[in-house]
């Protein structure tokens, strides 16, 4: 039995019924060969190192399987990924794994686990708004606009 | 008329650090992988943000030279940086502005 893995670069829009649909063809080709899926992990939405189909954005996916050594169901993930999957999956690389090294592994943060903060509280933070400017110029606004009135009338 | 004259005394840069690296003062360069297999667990291609380090600004591989790698460690990083780079996670250069 040997291990291998697959780091999988999808679109951004993919949905997830089509991960769900790469997820189980490579669990039917990989029965077919008696072996069988570990794990299947979507990574989340990355921002690429440079635009891959026009594309800014992508989603990685990796899946990890076992199955005894054969090159024709190698060959098949190959063309399930680079034919079959085309529209989806932009890059992938297969690749063997040390059997008796561990299966943790560290990898980027994703830009849906990153945290978040919204412009308001981030400007206080950096002291670029205080409150009481914001306010003193909401107030000068009023001022404005009633004079405007006034000369209308 | 007594003018004092400065003395221009030429000092190779190249020589005073090869003295100063056998004298071992300035520390000689170590490779941080050898004899310590957490690191080297590190090399992976998924593991992009570890890989970064061993990248110049503009998106190179830092030379051996510079990072002070041993040659087996190193083309074991720029073959997995390599890897990364085909799969977007690091960059093949900087981009353009």
């Amino acid at each position: 039995m040997f291990r291998y893995e697959v780091l999988m670069l999808t679109i951004p829009e993919v949905t997830k019924d089509e991960v769900a649909a790469i997820e189980s063809n490579l669990d039917k080709i990989t029965q077919q060969a008696k072996g069988s899926v570990l794990s299947f992990e979507r990574w989340g939405k990355y921002r690429l190192a440079y635009p891959i189909r026009k594309n800014e954005y992508g989603v990685y996916c990796l899946a990890r399987f076992e199955m005894p050594a054969t090159d024709d169901v190698l060959k098949d993930v190959n063309t399930l990924l680079a034919v079959k999957h085309e529209g989806t999956v932009m890059r992938f690389l297969v690749s063997r794994l040390d059997p008796k090294a561990p299966l943790t592994y560290s990898r980027p943060t994703s830009l849906e686990e990153a945290p978040t903060k919204s412009a308001s509280s981030f400007l206080k933070e950096k002291g670029l708004m205080s409150d009481e400017g914001f306010e003193r110029r909401s107030k000068d606004f009023e001022e404005e606009t009633e004079s405007h009135d006034m000369d209308v009338a | 008329m007594a003018k004092s004259k400065s003395v221009k005394v030429k000092i190779s840069a190249r020589l005073t650090k090869k003295r100063m690296r056998r004298n071992g003062q300035n520390g000689a360069k170590h490779c941080r992988f050898t004899d310590n297999p957490e690191m080297i667990a590190q090399i992976d291609y998924k593991n992009a943000t570890f890989l970064r380090a061993f990248l110049t600004e503009r998106g190179k591989i830092l030379p051996a030279r510079i990072s002070g790698n041993c040659n087996k460690y190193q083309r074991m990083l720029a073959r997995e940086i390599r890897k990364a780079r085909t799969l977007g996670l690091l960059p093949y250069c900087a981009p353009h502005i």
